[in-house]
């Protein structure tokens, strides 16, 4: 009972952390339940995964609804992000366990080490933009390269104020994204959104959101190999699935109230000290 | 992660607030479609594990205790049974099974409006989600 209502509380502290600095949960669940409740690191990446499926399907609904997600191209992108996942599903269960904890906790030094910066940034510094946009082209059809249907379909994927370009890099991020949701059971949207923003032109807003849709796809394709081989343990993931829910949907109520400079410097904190512990964890 | 709506759009970011021409009233349509789809299949996946949970606490199930593995075989007499483990596994299979109905009906939509390029691209991703359960069985056995 005790621990049940713990892992309902650390799912709604994850969840609530995760939505108001616009992190999935993720980065929080796998170190707290391998780290504070004993998870072996396969299950806790497995609970992980189907924490983060619930809090995109909640939000990609949202972001819909209001129009802000593209869903062509989160779609056409999710089909990498699958495979991918698929392959680094597969891989998890190659790998030991210490390699992922020192993926882990590079990948916790990274976002503290992003986190930071981002709050020493001048208040009124730009935020980085997408790359200039292509130059216009006279006559399209014979400055543009690629085949007619691959630019229709392109176009056809781009938003009214924007122009989708560099689809490949699209399809490389995509698949990293999606290798590294499998093994860390995290959303992938730390590569995601940059390449659609900065590498393919597409507008902030709508590359998060974008990035949350493609989240659900990405995560069930491992999912589904972590159910089936014994990587999801049920009891776990559900009062934790709940509470990062609760959390998600606390932190979205009250993101525009809270003063997050001081919540990103404790998180930056708590995310370095959580480094330490899993380093040590894996060396030991 | 978060629902709220970045940049406190008013207006959409993929072109609405301009008056809509009929691909873009189906286009809208379907978005409103999945949009709905995935908040029905995230809420009742949240109503099955709190069912779940409930019924753990009823039964004394700690959670650290280790569930059982999921067998489907006996998943619809276990729920019967109002067994805790039956909703909590129906509700993880819901949770996993949502993004891939999204993608079904996104499919679907596109093949209704003729949009062959999105439609293999749904059957695409669907075939990998497919492929997915395939291996992990195949390294099951």
């Amino acid at each position: 009972m005790i621990d049940g209502l713990l892992l309902l509380g650390s799912g709604i502290g994850a969840g609530l952390f995760g939505s108001l600095l616009g992190l999935g949960g993720g980065i929080l669940i796998v170190p707290l339940l391998t780290l504070a409740f004993g998870l072996p690191l396969l299950e806790a990446v497995g609970v992980s995964l189907i924490c983060v499926i619930v809090t995109s399907g909640a939000a990609s609904g949202v972001y819909l609804e209001r129009r802000v997600a593209n869903l062509r191209l989160g779609m056409t992108l999710e089909l990498f992000t699958a495979i991918g996942a698929m392959a680094g599903g597969l891989i998890a269960f190659l790998l030991d366990a210490r390699v992922i904890e020192l993926i882990f906790t590079g990948l916790l030094v990274y976002v503290a080490v992003t986190m930071a910066r981002r709050r020493d940034a001048a208040p009124n510094a730009p935020t980085p933009g997408p790359a200039a946009p292509d130059p216009p082209i006279a006559g399209t059809s014979v400055a543009d390269p690629r085949p007619g249907a691959i630019r229709s379909f392109l176009d056809r994927m781009s938003g009214p104020d924007y122009r989708i370009r560099r689809f490949g890099f699209g399809i490389v991020g995509s698949l990293i994204a999606g290798v590294a949701s499998a093994l860390l059971g995290i959303g992938g949207g730390l590569v995601k959104v940059p390449v659609m923003h900065v590498v393919m032109g597409v507008p902030l807003r709508v590359a998060t959101a974008t990035s949350n849709l493609m989240i659900g796809i990405t995560a069930s394709a491992s999912a589904i190999i972590y159910l089936l081989r014994g990587g999801i343990d049920p009891y776990a993931a559900a009062p934790t699935a709940i509470g990062v829910f609760i959390g998600a949907s606390i932190g979205s109520r009250i993101a525009s109230r809270i003063d997050l400079r001081l919540l990103r410097g404790l998180f930056v904190a708590i995310l370095l000290y959580t480094a330490w512990q899993m380093l040590q964890r894996a060396i030991a | 992660m978060t629902a709220s709506n970045p940049g406190g759009l008013s207006t959409s970011a993929t072109g609405a607030g301009s008056p809509m021409s009929s691909p873009e009233q189906a286009s809208r349509s379907l978005e409103r479609t999945i949009a709905r789809l995935l908040t029905i299949g995230t809420y009742l996946s949240i109503a099955l594990l709190v069912v779940g949970v409930v019924l753990m606490a009823v039964s004394g199930i700690g959670p650290l205790s280790g569930g059982p593995a999921f067998d489907p075989a006996t998943l619809v007499a276990d729920l019967a049974a109002l067994r805790p483990a039956a909703f909590v596994w129906l509700g993880l299979i819901v949770v996993i099974a949502t993004p891939s109905a999204r993608v079904a009906v996104s499919g679907l939509g596109y093949a209704r409006r003729g949009e062959r390029a999105m439609t293999i691209v749904a059957g695409l991703i669907l075939f990998v989600i497919a492929l997915s359960v395939a291996v992990a069985r195949g390294l099951e056995s």
